[in-house]
């Protein structure tokens, strides 16, 4: 399996207090979905309520990774906080469509036009799939 | 005494013969390299010397007489003359004969000097010092105690090389070192030094304990005390082990009264030569202040009584010398009751054999070989705790830990080796395999009615140690109900017919907890083919069982026997074919033809949720549905369970594709472990031969028409499970007749390096060739399916018609 040589990367940077920008590179699936979660959980545990996901250097992402997101996505809503995909590469974009979570989720094309978006709506992202 | 003309077993030649050039005679491969050449050479030589032999025994015979010597020594004299004379052991052996057959013995010495200094005359250098040599060699043999050859080697062999004094020191058993004989050193000072105790570092115990002998360039430079060190501080010294045949018998010391300069190898071989006569001399010289130590050294035959008394495997080695004299090998003269192979071999064939082919390994990295070789040299026991022993079957290097203790007892070499507590070993590691493994061994004897259970056994039955334990003829009583066939068939097969036999059942326990239990048991039988025992051992499956029954979707890919697949598959076959039969079809409803195939996750750790359904719903609908639960293992498994089943139900409400799937995202959803699933439904109508369906994040149907193969549109629906509420749009298709419809999970397409874009054009390539029969077709996708991801997959098709 080619996945084994292409260890998960995820950075983390807060550009603001509440708003956690996690940017991924590497494959996201089965593998690699846990630590991702770890990373994500962490932010969760400090606080964050916003959560955007920079996937441009994921060429591939499975159900697993599907979950992750989708999971954060819901403890999220709760907080009430947000989930914004950030530029996803065709084939995640793909994916995202496929199985409809980018009805749920918004797709930004850049950091900028998500942290727009956290300002505009800052109660559950969530309603927009009504 | 082993000697060269030991015959040899054909047999044992068994080895093929190979040299190994530029590898060190020292080195462990070097040492096997040589006994192999050596047993090559040995099975050539046997039938060439033959007739060779019988003169050599002729000379050896006039060598016993004139010299007064053992035929062994006769035959080393024989060997070592020879080399020296370069002529063949057979050629001088002629020599000696014809100079018996008119004149002394001491001529055959003389004739022999002055032949030898003719032919070394081309060495101008060492020609003086070769007659020296073997004048000192003949004043040496004909010496009859060490002090004289002392004398003799001083006046003729080494003041010429500007040596002042010598010393000839004995070795004793335990490392002590006794003064044989010495010259050149005042009387008082040879008796203060008449005796030196084991481990006391002089310059002699350095030349014993060195292969190659000290050199010492001055004794001031080593600081080691040895006698007539006052008289000559800063004098050379020299000391050589005195060994022959691989024995060493004790020291020869030479001292200078100055720093002694390198010498020239002609000296040094020289000076070799002389510290082996000597050795010939200690040998058969007694000891003379050896009083302390026995004088009867037991032969090989009392050591075989003794070794047969201990209860440690031990080996009795006997010294295996080549052709020339020199140490090659030790024969296993006997291995004792207790012997016991560390890899396994009957005593017969390793008693009789050399040690390095009994023992190949034991030239390698355990040192075996070198430690007895060194023993049986210097008379020092060995001991050494947890030494590695390497047996080497078929080719199979088998290792042991033992503790290993080597003495020589006269001319041959007691081994010992107690191998690590092999039983006690064994039953600790056992036990801990039965912990892990969960497995209870047990034991009934049937004519007693004793019973034996580990603690294992009682832990599996919830029963305290102290309790009785249960008989097997008792078992269904402590079994659930429904096994008592599946017992009463295992008691059968054990008990009555005498075979081994296994079965699984459920044990009921006495705290209320059922666990799934594997029970494996085979008779003993005595000689008239009576069953006396019968033992096994319970193992608890039920950890096993439970995955078994998330595999319910798979094929059994374990089963090996018809029996073992039925034990397995007793309740996993019937939720595999209440759910989903790997292939199905082509079933006929309505002028639609059906057919299912279902393929498992090559990996038992990837069975996955993947799910498929067909079935004509009251209001004639047909429902169609492909899903596939997130994630692997038995969690997905059994959320597949409850999706499909839930769907089933639902679609008997007669709602439509996408309220269906609503409701099913709230079964999702409500689902513990956050479930996600994606699916793709569909309801056909065969009066109007339309499809209506819905997808839920779930790879939209494949319509293949005219040899035209296309996905229906990606309609809007969120996975399953993802949110309390979703809402799933639906379509509809118009079918038409030859059309064929494909539903199938992500398995069949997914790939890494793939967007799902190319692999799905991929699949409609596979689908647009020639129209086959429907389940052709399916086979065909499966066959060819470029997926990469070892993931379950189904496919359904449909096909108008």
């Amino acid at each position: 399996m080619p996945i084994a040589q292409d260890p998960l990367s995820v950075e983390v940077t807060l550009p603001r207090e509440d708003v956690a920008l996690l940017t991924v590179e590497g494959y996201l699936d089965v593998d690699t979905a846990t630590e991702f979660q770890h990373h994500l959980a962490n932010q969760l545990h400090h606080g964050r309520r916003h959560f955007l996901l920079d996937l441009s250097a994921v060429p591939f992402m499975d159900s697993s990774g599907m979950n992750i997101i989708l999971r954060v996505y819901q403890e999220a809503r709760e907080l009430p906080g947000s989930v914004h995909i950030i530029r996803p590469t065709s084939a995640v974009r793909r994916i995202l469509d496929l199985t409809g979570v980018s009805i749920t989720v918004p797709v930004s094309e850049s950091v900028e036009e998500a942290l727009a978006r956290v300002d505009g709506e800052p109660g559950p992202a969530g309603a927009r799939e009504d | 005494m082993s000697i060269s003309e030991q015959p040899q077993d054909p047999a044992d030649g068994k080895p093929p013969g190979a040299e190994l050039a530029g590898v060190s005679p020292e080195s462990p491969v070097g040492r096997l390299a040589a006994t192999v050449d050596r047993l090559s050479r040995e099975v050539a030589q046997a039938q060439a010397e033959a007739e060779g032999r019988a003169l050599i025994e002729l000379a050896k015979g006039i060598l016993v007489e004139r010299l007064g010597c053992g035929p062994a020594q006769a035959a080393r004299q024989l060997a070592e003359l020879s080399e020296q004379a370069r002529m063949t052991p057979l050629e001088f052996a002629v020599d000696v004969i014809n100079q018996a057959a008119r004149d002394r013995m001491s001529e055959v010495t003389d004739a022999f000097l002055a032949a030898t200094a003719a032919a070394e005359s081309e060495e101008q250098a060492a020609e003086s010092a070769a007659v020296r040599l073997r004048a000192a060699e003949s004043g040496a043999l004909a010496a009859d105690d060490t002090q004289a050859v002392a004398d003799a080697l001083l006046e003729q062999a080494l003041r010429p090389l500007g040596a002042v004094a010598v010393a000839i020191w004995s070795a004793g058993s335990d490392g002590s070192l006794a003064l044989a004989g010495s010259a050149g050193f005042s009387p008082a000072e040879a008796l203060r030094w008449r005796y030196v105790p084991p481990d006391v570092a002089t310059v002699a115990r350095r030349g014993l304990t060195e292969r190659d002998g000290q050199w010492i360039r001055s004794l001031a430079e080593t600081g080691l005390p040895t006698l007539g060190r006052q008289r000559y501080p800063e004098g050379g010294r020299v000391a050589l082990p005195a060994g022959t045949g691989g024995r060493v018998h004790g020291v020869l010391e030479i001292a200078w009264p100055d720093p002694l300069q390198l010498q020239p190898p002609q000296v040094v071989r020289q000076v070799e030569a002389l510290a082996e006569l000597c050795a010939h001399t200690l040998e058969t010289s007694t000891r003379p202040l050896g009083g302390a130590e026995p004088r009867v050294l037991p032969d090989a035959a009392e050591l075989m009584d003794l070794a047969d008394g201990l209860h440690d495997p031990a080996l009795v080695l006997v010294p295996h010398l080549d052709a020339d004299g020199n140490l090659v090998d030790f024969r296993i003269q006997h291995v004792n009751d207790r012997f016991l192979d560390p890899a396994g071999r009957p005593r017969a064939v390793v008693g009789g054999a050399l040690l390095l082919q009994a023992y190949p390994m034991a030239a390698g990295e355990s040192e075996l070989f070198q430690r007895v070789e060194r023993v049986y040299a210097t008379g020092e026991p060995f001991r050494a705790r947890r030494m590695n022993l390497t047996a080497l079957v078929d080719q199979v290097p088998l290792s042991a830990v033992a503790d290993i203790s080597i003495s020589r007892h006269g001319n041959a070499v007691l081994l010992i080796w107690r191998i690590e507590d092999e039983t006690a070993r064994l039953a600790s590691l056992l036990q801990h395999a039965q912990r892990l493994g969960r497995i209870g061994g047990f034991e009934e004897n049937l004519l007693t009615g004793e019973i034996t259970w580990n603690g294992q056994l009682f832990d599996l039955y919830g029963r305290p140690q102290t309790d009785t334990p249960v008989p097997l003829e008792q078992l269904p009583a402590h079994a659930h109900p429904d096994d008592a066939v599946t017992i009463g068939r295992f008691l059968r097969t054990l008990l009555h017919r005498r075979r081994p036999a296994s079965a699984a059942f459920r044990l009921a326990r006495p705290d209320g907890v059922t666990r799934h239990i594997r029970v494996v048991a085979e008779p003993v039988l005595d000689t008239d083919g009576r069953p006396l025992l019968v033992r096994g051992a319970y193992q608890d499956i039920s950890a096993q069982h439970w995955t078994e029954v998330a595999l319910a979707a798979t094929r059994d890919q374990l089963a090996h026997t018809e029996q073992q697949a039925h034990e397995r598959n007793r309740l996993t076959l019937q939720l595999q074919h209440a759910i989903m039969p790997p292939a199905q079809g082509p079933l006929k409803l309505d002028g639609l033809q059906v057919a299912v195939r279902y393929r498992p996750a090559e990996t038992e750790q990837l069975v996955g949720g993947d799910w498929y359904d067909v079935v004509v719903l009251p209001n004639k609908l047909v429902l169609l549905c492909v899903g596939d639960v997130a994630g692997h293992g038995i969690e997905a498994a059994t959320s597949m369970v409850v999706l499909r089943n839930a769907l089933r139900g639902l679609a008997v409400t007669g709602a439509g594709p996408g309220q269906l799937l609503s409701w099913l995202n709230i079964v999702a959803h409500h689902l513990t472990g956050a479930v996600t699933a994606t699916a793709v439904c569909g309801l056909y109508d065969p009066a109007r031969r339309t499809l209506t369906w819905a997808r839920a994040g779930h790879l939209p149907p494949v319509l293949v028409r005219d040899r035209q193969a296309a996905p229906l549109p990606l309609v809007k629906g969120l996975l399953l499970g993802a949110v309390p509420e979703a809402v799933y749009e639906e379509a509809e298709v118009q079918l038409a007749a030859d059309d064929t419809l494909l539903m199938y999970t992500d398995g069949l397409i997914e790939r890494r390096d793939r967007s799902v874009e190319e692999s799905l054009a991929h699949l409609l390539t596979t689908v647009r060739a020639a129209p086959t029969p429907l389940d052709q077709q399916l086979d065909r996708l499966l066959t060819y399916s470029r997926s990469d991801t070892d993931d379950d997959t189904c496919l359904v098709g449909v096909r108008l018609g």
